[in-house]
């Protein structure tokens, strides 16, 4: 076995309609870079990342999923090990936004209770063409207490960012998951006063 | 190959060089041309030839896949009279469920109501079905634009464009019914500006832009493919498109569209059309969810293909197992899409020549994937969960021939008579 260089391994999973951008959100984070060419993803995809919070090395194993309908047999298996989703929608295409509660409905189906869910609202570099309110996704999401930002893979507004976040909060409730830790470097959920807060600023 | 455009990790391989120098490349040709100038094509003769890779010179491989995929029968004093046929009646489903419609939608929306449109959620509209169909459009538009990006071909203008639409300024085009109603703001900017102006100067880097329909009297390539894929979504109200169908139909209008010939690269679309539909009688419940666990469904393809991973390597079938790599990871996209997005559209088209070769269909795929993780297998048998799913998820480029020589080998020890083989005996 090789050895083990990281402290944690945390699944998130980028659930969202197709063509909302979740693969170019993921390739930004990974590779900072922006990629208007990638071609649709079919079934599932795969990145690993490794980010250092608090001291911790944490591996995030990161699933980028299907869109369409017709995948979700193949993509709904993977979210019960998810301890992070990331639901994404697109501003300028409003039928995605309306399909939130579908994918909400989805995650309380067949994800864990506990997962740490976000609202990411991308592309919202496209001011012209945004359809959807900043402040209907902050509503949404904080009637569903679930964290928000509006996002842009393209001009990589808020992707680091999202990706920290949720990662944040998954740690937060991960005391002591790795036998090795020092009891003491167990952050407890108390601390962070942000935690279960909604809307976070975004691109102006 | 001339609008083939090598990227620079992926040189274009020498395969046919090297596959056609023994016997050459002339003494093949020959032999194809024998086999197609018969009045009945020996389809034995011709699945051994193709097999082994068929020759782009002449239109020779855009021929035989007719012939493979059944669209073209065997009998080829009945070639005129089948094309003629086909062909018509595919231009009269373009005029049926393109034209007319696109044809009342500027008429009926320009009299009517003007807060009535194609995307109007009301259901009073009279645009129940346009509506309906647009949702399926917009899906299918999405898809094209982002056809195959590592070449420049689907960008370019055909030479080819359906002549009822391009030239007819009453008839919307398929990819601007789409964005006319889903991206407001910038069709009006559009219209303010004359579509001239979208008309970029010179072609740079390859982005979702590039893909914009051109100007008025022509048509992209990806705009005849959206309409192909629109017809049959139309024809198949039960499953309509599937994302991934755009990755099916891209090597065989590409192989269509580029034919030497051009008596026959003329008629691509409508060609294209029927093959398309062909094909998709063959592998369509790999698209259709209800019938993932069925006999003829992706999970059972899936099973096949790890089954037949076992026998031939137990020890990277176990290491898979430990790992926890499911088949679904990788090999739903490997099998549904015939492997086309893992490989540069050249290898994928040479290894489409051996699967459409494979009288039972899909066997001889099976090993190529089974092949693909066995050449890995040293690598793998060392990597960590996250390695393998990399090697898998974007298989490293290398010798495609390689490859189908691995794939053939495997198929003459499981004692199975080999698709090159056969017919020789």
């Amino acid at each position: 076995m090789a050895k083990k260089t990281y402290d944690l391994l945390f699944k998130l999973l980028l659930i969202g309609d197709s063509g909302v951008g979740k693969t170019c959100i993921l390739f930004r984070f990974s590779d900072d870079a922006f990629n208007t060419t990638f071609i649709s993803t079919i079934g599932i995809d795969f990145k690993i990342k490794t980010i250092e919070l608090r001291g911790k090395k944490i591996k995030l194993q990161i699933w980028d999923t299907a869109g369409q309908e017709r995948f979700h047999t193949i993509t709904t298996s993977y979210y019960r090990g998810a301890m992070g989703i990331m639901l994404v929608y697109d501003i300028t295409n409003g039928k995605s936004f309306d399909n939130i509660a579908k994918w909400l409905r989805n995650i309380d189906e067949h994800a864990n209770e506990d997962v740490e869910k976000m609202i990411l609202g991308n592309k919202c570099d496209m001011e012209d063409k945004r359809v959807i309110a900043k402040e209907k996704g902050e509503s949404i999401a904080r009637e569903h207490g679930i964290r928000f930002l509006e996002t842009s893979a393209k001009a990589n507004i808020n992707i680091e960012q999202a990706f920290l976040e949720l990662a944040e909060a998954i740690l937060n409730k991960t005391p002591g998951r790795d036998p090795q830790e020092n009891p003491d470097n167990v952050v407890r959920p108390d601390k962070r006063s942000r935690d279960g807060g909604a809307a976070r600023q975004c691109c102006a | 190959m001339a609008a083939y455009k090598a990227s620079p990790n992926h040189p274009i391989h020498p395969t046919q060089q090297r596959l056609y120098s023994t016997p050459s490349l002339s003494d093949r040709l020959q032999e194809f041309d024998r086999i197609l100038s018969q009045d009945v094509v020996d389809l034995k003769a011709l699945r051994r030839l193709c097999f082994t890779g068929a020759p782009e010179e002449g239109g020779r491989r855009a021929l035989c896949w007719k012939l493979l995929l059944n669209y073209l029968p065997l009998d080829t004093n009945q070639w005129d009279e089948t094309l003629r046929k086909k062909r018509a009646q595919y231009q009269h489903f373009v005029e049926e469920m393109v034209v007319e419609p696109a044809r009342l939608s500027k008429n009926g929306s320009g009299n009517n109501h003007v807060d009535d449109h194609p995307l109007n959620p009301n259901p009073d509209s009279q645009w129940g079905s346009f509506f309906k169909d647009n949702e399926v459009l917009a899906q299918i538009d999405k898809d094209v634009r982002r056809l195959c990006p590592d070449i420049m071909f689907f960008q370019r203008g055909t030479n080819y464009p359906c002549r009822l639409i391009v030239d007819d300024q009453d008839v919307e085009r398929l990819s601007h019914r789409v964005t006319h109603s889903s991206l407001t703001a910038s069709s009006v900017t559009r219209k303010g500006l004359g579509i001239t102006k979208m008309e970029s100067v010179s072609r740079r880097s390859t982005t979702t832009e590039d893909y914009h329909p051109l100007s008025p009297g022509s048509e992209a390539h990806w705009e005849v493919v959206e309409r192909i894929l629109f017809i049959y979504a139309k024809l198949n109200p039960g499953q309509s498109y599937v994302q991934g169908m755009n990755e099916i139909i891209g090597p065989i209008y590409y192989t269509f569209a580029s034919d030497p010939n051009e008596a026959f690269r003329e008629m691509a679309e409508a060609d294209c059309f029927w093959c398309f539909i062909s094909l998709m009688g063959e592998i369509r419940d790999f698209f259709i969810r209800t019938l993932d666990e069925s006999e003829s469904g992706i999970g059972a393809m899936m099973n096949r293909l790890m089954a037949n991973l076992r026998q031939h390597d137990h020890q990277l079938w176990d290491r898979l197992r430990v790992q926890e790599l499911k088949p679904q990871f990788f090999s739903f996209r490997w099998l549904t899409l015939l492997l086309s997005q893992e490989f540069d559209l050249p290898d994928v088209i040479r290894v489409w020549d051996s699967l459409f070769a494979d009288t039972d269909r899909f066997s001889y795929l099976i090993q190529v994937c089974t092949a693909m993780m066995v050449t890995q297998r040293d690598v793998m048998m060392e990597n960590d969960f996250a390695g393998n799913m990399k090697i898998l998820q974007h298989y490293p480029p290398g010798d495609i021939q390689v490859l189908l020589s691995k794939a053939t080998e495997l198929v003459e020890s499981n004692g199975e008579a080999g698709i090159g083989t056969e017919a020789s005996s």
